[in-house]
């Protein structure tokens, strides 16, 4: 019982921990280039631990544009359908830098703190 | 074509004509974006997969039911969007959505509906005051004070007279002012992903049992 429940709460963290980061890696996963939906979600799938479903990215791409930090047009692709590509807008630019630099010093920090927890467990 | 390739385009069309109903509420030119990228979705991954048909039920358990995606469709946008407006209607609308899903909703839909109701209130008794100049007043008698037609006006004295239309109106259009700036300082601080994201493993584990 007292396992389950300890379960139960390490994946709700998880799911926090996860729920926390996505618009910065949907953000960052545009940082290099122009991408759609089906591209930024093997970016994210790829390259970060986030496995979004697609029923959560896109209501979140939809957001970001009316927040103005993303900027999106239909493109004629050679598949013979359009595909909607999205960009970060210079205000998205400056989000990703921001959520970026306080990651990196997040997680830096904490990395020192639980270097021996995860030392220990190792040993 | 194949008549399991045609059941699985008309699974398909089914699912985009329910996504249309349940996104009635949106904007024409807002929801028709969506339909057109939610198709395109489906069919990039879907066009060159060996086994097409299980692909597209993978893609549409992925998207969640048409009601569930175009949920968040709404709850995504409408905090942004309620946050920047400056319609109560808007403001109430949003603040309800927020109540179902919490207590901090709730405190806010209460605020919400205090602030205009009281604002709307005061509204009225402006308008009622040139017909009924003598009856419609701030009194204050025995049991406290009064904006509006007092049961017992012989037993309460009116505060404001000719000031009242004035004073009356300010007071509501403060009462309304500040309980917007409320409500969007509200929508701001809330974190902006409040609804849970569908995870892919998740969603595999639930096919899977």
């Amino acid at each position: 019982m007292a396992i389950n429940s300890n379960g139960d709460r390490g994946q709700n963290w998880e799911a926090q921990l996860r729920k926390g980061c996505l618009e910065m890696a949907i953000l960052a996963s545009l940082w290099k280039s122009r991408l759609y939906g089906l591209e930024i979600l093997r970016a994210l799938s790829e390259n970060s631990q986030l496995e979004v479903a697609e029923g959560t990215l896109y209501p979140i791409l939809s957001r970001l544009k009316v927040e103005g930090l993303l900027q999106s047009e239909w493109v004629e692709a050679e598949a013979g359908h359009p595909r909607k590509y999205y960009w970060l807008t210079a205000p998205g630019r400056r989000r990703a830098r921001e959520m970026a630099g306080t990651w990196h010093e997040f997680a830096a920090k904490l990395a020192v703190l639980v270097e021996p927890v995860v030392g220990g467990k190792s040993q | 074509m194949t008549t399991s390739a045609i059941i699985t385009d008309k699974r398909v069309e089914g699912y985009i004509s329910r996504l249309d109903r349940a996104l009635a509420s949106l904007d024409p030119a807002e929801k028709t974006e969506i339909l057109r990228e939610i198709r395109a979705h489906i069919v990039d991954s879907t066009e060159h997969a060996a086994d097409r048909d299980g692909t597209v039920d993978r893609v549409l358990r992925l998207l969640g039911t048409p009601e569930e995606l175009a949920e968040r469709y709404g709850t995504e946008c409408l905090f942004t969007r309620a946050s920047r407006s400056f319609s109560p209607w808007l403001l109430l609308r949003t603040s309800w959505r927020w109540a179902k899903l919490g207590i901090k909703g709730t405190m806010t839909f209460l605020l919400a509906l205090f602030g205009y109701t009281t604002a709307l209130a005061l509204t009225v008794t402006v308008f009622m005051k040139p017909f009924m100049p003598s009856r419609v007043g701030m009194w204050i008698g025995p049991r406290g004070l009064n904006i509006g037609v007092p049961s017992h006006p012989e037993l309460m004295h009116e505060l404001l007279g000719r000031w009242f239309v004035p004073v009356i109106a300010v007071a509501a259009f403060l009462f309304a002012i500040g309980t917007t700036q409320a409500l969007h300082w509200m929508f701001r601080k809330r974190a902006p992903n409040a609804v849970s994201p569908i995870s892919r493993t998740a969603t595999y584990g639930r096919a899977a049992s």
